[in-house]
């Protein structure tokens, strides 16, 4: 009884943990002004939000031939969305000349040049 | 009060008016020179060709009339529209009454459908059996689009010389080709097998459950698709060119069209077809099914990434 009860806890702990990701990766995605803000968000939702999602129907519902699929498509989805984000960003570092300028305002040019 | 400034900013927030990151991490970025100067050139250009005065005045001449008369029949055929289509809802069975003719059909699907078929899924039964030339009809529409965008899209001598192309064609080579990025080549090589084998895994099993042409088509253009993303175009080009494109939609058509042609005019004759069912849930079973949805599946495998590949440099297959 108890195990059951900690099992759907866990379940709704994981949901409404992932419903809070999907919350931030929607707003993030429509509200931020700078694109490299925005396909963050987005990437949040897409890894973070949909593991969590799968995770909680593993917990709630048992490991079966279903969850073994999901598990399948998180594993697609945390390939496909990096990679995805990465190229939107490089498209807009190619063409975005004003980038640099952005970078030196939030003093994160001083940063790099520290790192190298 | 300080609720007030706080609801204030909010509904300004959400109208757009207010960011609140601003100040914080956002780095508006500044309009872009070059593009406001064209912007600006071309509504000059607009409103010198409007502005003279012989072509004002034989604008206003033509649409004093036109305009009259334009609403008058758009108005005439909305209500005509509404009116026919107000009738046929009239004629249709109420909510929950028992439609004798739909019935008919429906119980048929349900309970011979199997026996009939061979196919396990009913849906595609009904497409690809009962109700295949809709579906071939609809095999042709796909292949008739791709021919469309390629009238309207294709490169060749005559419209390859333009300033405006060549602009495009290096700007967009260079920014938007990412075929060369290392991460999308070596997850690329991951992820391209499992997708074709995914789709040919739904273009084989559309008898026996969800899937089927053109799911299973799309998933294979798609596929197609990211395999040009991450290995450039002169790898497709050489397995999949303009006459390569072609011949599998003509032949997956003619294939379709004849097959399905001899059954129902066998069907229509009550003769017997020399086409096995198959045992019930095996791969190959549901007599003509299977390698009708493999010919929808190539059909629409090849319009999807046909579309892609006019879209983004004007050719299928190299010019």
């Amino acid at each position: 009884m108890i195990f059951a009860w900690i099992r759907f806890g866990l379940c709704a702990l994981c949901l409404i943990t992932a419903m809070v990701c999907f919350t931030a990766a929607v707003l993030g995605a429509n509200r931020f002004g700078f694109i490299m803000n925005r396909v963050h968000a987005g990437g949040v939702g897409d890894t973070l939000g949909l593991f969590l999602i799968a995770l909680s129907i593993i917990l709630g519902d048992g490991f079966h031939m279903g969850e073994l699929k999901l598990c399948f498509i998180i594993i697609f989805m945390w390939f496909t969305s990096p990679v995805s984000s990465h190229i939107l960003i490089q498209v807009e570092y190619f063409t975005n000349p004003h980038l640099y300028d952005h970078v030196k305002r939030e003093g994160l040019a001083e940063k790099t040049e520290e790192g190298k | 009060m300080k609720l007030r400034e706080w609801k204030n900013k909010f509904f300004r927030w959400l109208d757009g008016d207010y960011d609140v990151m601003a100040d914080i991490m956002e780095g508006s970025l500044e309009p872009d020179e070059n593009h406001e100067q064209v912007k600006r050139d071309r509504r000059a250009a607009h409103e010198e060709m409007t502005s003279s005065g012989l072509s004002q005045a034989v604008i206003s001449a033509e649409r004093k009339g036109f305009y009259q008369f334009y609403t008058g029949v758009a108005i005439v055929s909305c209500i005509a529209l509404i009116g026919v289509l107000l009738f046929t809802v009239n004629l249709l069975p109420r909510y929950g009454e028992e439609n004798p003719r739909a019935v008919e059909v429906s119980d048929r699907y349900i309970e011979q459908g199997l026996e009939e078929t061979g196919a396990v899924n009913i849906v595609a039964g009904m497409i690809l059996d009962y109700r295949a030339f809709d579906t071939l009809g609809e095999s042709h529409v796909l292949f008739a689009a791709l021919l469309c965008v390629m009238i309207l899209l294709k490169k060749d001598k005559k419209n390859m010389d333009s300033q405006f192309d060549d602009y495009y064609q290096i700007e967009q080579d260079a920014y938007f080709d990412v075929s060369k990025d290392t991460v999308m080549r070596k997850v690329g090589v991951l992820i391209v097998p499992c997708i074709f084998v995914f789709g040919i895994y739904i273009l084989l099993n559309g008898q026996n459950g969800p899937g089927g042409g053109f799911s299973g088509g799309a998933v294979l253009g798609a596929g197609l698709i990211i395999f040009e993303s991450a290995f450039g175009f002169e790898l497709v080009d050489s397995f999949f060119t303009a006459r390569v494109s072609m011949a599998v939609s003509f032949v997956s058509l003619a294939f379709y069209s004849f097959a399905k042609g001899y059954v129902f005019f066998m069907g229509a004759n009550h003769l017997h077809n020399h086409i096995p069912k198959g045992i019930p849930g095996a791969i190959l079973s549901g007599g003509l099914i299977l390698p009708l949805n493999i010919a929808v599946g190539l059909v629409v495998a090849c319009t999807m990434f046909g579309f892609y590949s006019l879209f983004k440099r004007g050719s299928v297959g190299g010019v």
